[in-house]
């Protein structure tokens, strides 16, 4: 029997003895990768598709477990527990961040086996990856603090991220002069970017550019998550 | 971090402590002090505030009034408090996921003790508690009961100064109260408080040294339980289960009548010192074929209350 003493190690271990879940979670990222990698579909969609992807998984899955454990009353016994809210949701949505990861490195593998060339993408993509991972958590857990509903909750996540998706570039070129401006301050641009690259297509950025744009919206993430911890666990 | 001012140490002392919620409902200046070793009750019908109070104790809520300290601190964030604090809320919620014995692990651990400890004082409280047995089963595949009975262990395990109960015995049987009674009388003799919010009237009676009755969020009487329980010494509670309703007035406006309420189809009514049953049969004269039975017995807290509010607590009259 697996036993965990600390936040983190706590929710690794409910993940791994979700078994069913735990297969979903990794084949359903392939299901939808594995076609866009191995055909020659253009890598505009394939990039397009996968920074959906990868911010739909962050945001979702925090969102309604925060909303049940909300309404089982987990959340009032989380409060009561001798770990600041900042630190508490910290380690708790970088852990899910983690997982997420977790389901996302096959697709990762995927692409780096079909492009070994794009190497030097590699470093943006991973922490990319992660700064969207983890933005989505926070927007999941924020959303499950305006209903009851877990259902209502995914709404309240997927409404502001398409517009968001819209403004990082991800549909369309953005040929308002603004747009680009605009499109550097949201993490799913530097997803975009870093999958453009490892995918062999042609990025607006240079790996070290999106590098440090992955990395600056990672740490910004963690910062954000301690800010809300009051937020999330303690509204009423 | 606020001292303690008052020179007798207490564990927890509250002054002016209100929440208000929108729909009017909360708890409002309530004063409470606690000391070492002491076990207080708190009692009230549904919605008189007990939760809240609770839950404002235990640090699961914050205050929109008044002060409240935990050993001399004010932050109910510090974890130095909330280490201190083992807590029962109304709602048993676990991991359902994990096994029983996983979820207490992992509490026990949250609140400050390292593996062999732990091993140690959960291996005997799941033995106390009866879980040994389910142990390692699945929390989803708990009981109702089950599952207070593992947030009993998760709430002892640590050995804390204050432990704050909601309804401790709901869904425990008979034996399972009984060892939850003696248990919470040796953790008192070791200097921890105890908190109970319940309705349990013997319960009350048995451990409690104080109780602190709860109405409309108010605090409307405080006392020892003998003092409490003189207000209704030498009178006689009449249970009279009707087959359809009857008016309370005629019966209320009897002087051997202290309080009269109903409760689903049964009167409760308290009845003064030295006042005879049949006084009351004679009120119902030539409706007492409603009455299908009579009972006669000692006044418990739950007449008390009844007695200062006209209301009567649920299950009081088991």
């Amino acid at each position: 029997m697996m036993l965990a003493g600390t936040i983190w190690q706590r929710e690794l271990v409910e993940f791994a003895q979700r078994r069913r879940a735990l297969i979903i979670k990794l084949v359903f990222p392939l299901l939808v990768a594995v076609p866009l990698v191995l055909s020659g579909a253009p890598t505009i969609y394939a990039a397009m598709a996968l920074t959906m992807l990868a911010a739909i998984v962050g945001a979702l899955g925090s969102g309604a477990v925060l909303t049940r454990e909300r309404q089982s009353g987990l959340t009032l016994r989380y409060r009561t527990l001798p770990v600041t809210p900042g630190r508490l949701l910290i380690e708790r949505l970088t852990t899910n961040g983690l997982i997420d990861f977790v389901q996302l490195v096959p697709v990762l593998l995927l692409i780096a086996v079909r492009h070994p060339s794009e190497f030097a993408w590699w470093p943006a993509l991973l922490l990319s990856m992660a700064a969207v991972l983890l933005i989505g958590n926070l927007t999941g857990a924020v959303a499950s603090t305006l209903s009851d509903s877990p259902g209502e909750v995914m709404l309240y996540v997927v409404i502001p991220l398409i517009p968001l998706l819209y403004l990082s570039g991800v549909f369309t070129p953005l040929e308002q002069p603004m747009l680009p401006v605009i499109s550097r301050l949201l993490p799913f641009s530097y997803l975009y970017q870093a999958l453009l690259g490892s995918l062999g297509g042609q990025p607006n950025l240079l790996p070290w550019e999106t590098v440090l744009g992955g990395f600056g919206f990672l740490v910004g993430a963690i910062g954000l998550t301690g800010w809300f911890g009051r937020r999330v666990l303690e509204s009423d | 971090m606020k001292a303690d001012t008052v020179s007798e140490p207490s564990l927890l002392a509250a002054s002016g402590l209100t929440r208000a919620y929108r729909e009017g409902k909360g708890v409002f200046d309530i004063k409470l002090r606690l000391a070492g070793g002491e076990v207080v009750g708190l009692m009230g019908p549904n919605g008189s505030g007990k939760t809240t109070l609770l839950r404002l104790l235990a640090t699961a809520a914050t205050p929109t009034g008044g002060q409240l300290t935990w050993f001399g601190n004010s932050n109910p964030r510090d974890p130095s408090v909330r280490r201190r604090l083992g807590i029962m809320l109304d709602q048993p919620a676990h991991f359902e996921q994990m096994t029983g014995y996983q979820n207490a692990w992992f509490f026990a651990h949250q609140f400050g003790l390292g593996d062999d400890l732990s091993r140690e004082r959960l291996d005997e409280l799941f033995r106390w508690s009866g879980l040994s047995e389910a142990r390692d089963q699945r929390v989803s595949e708990y009981s109702l009961g089950m599952k207070r009975r593992l947030n009993l262990v998760e709430a002892l395990v640590h050995r804390p100064s204050i432990l704050l109960l909601d309804e401790p015995t709901l869904a425990l049987d008979y034996r399972a109260e009984l060892d939850l009674i003696e248990r919470l009388q040796l953790l008192s003799l070791t200097g921890s408080a105890v908190v109970l919010a319940t309705n349990d009237v013997h319960l009350a009676e048995r451990l409690c040294d104080r109780v602190l009755f709860l109405h409309e969020g108010r605090v409307i009487r405080e006392g020892r339980v003998p003092e409490l329980l003189t207000e209704v010494a030498g009178a006689r509670e009449v249970q009279l289960q009707v087959n359809s309703p009857i008016g309370l007035e005629a019966l209320r406006s009897l002087p051997a009548v202290q309080a009269a309420n109903v409760e689903g189809d049964t009167v409760h009514i308290i009845l003064a010192r030295g006042a005879n049953p049949a006084q009351v049969l004679a009120v119902l004269n030539g409706t007492a074929d409603l009455v299908s039975t009579m009972r006669v017995r000692r006044p418990h807290l739950g007449d008390v209350f009844l007695k200062l509010t006209g209301v009567a607590l649920p299950s009081a009259h088991r």
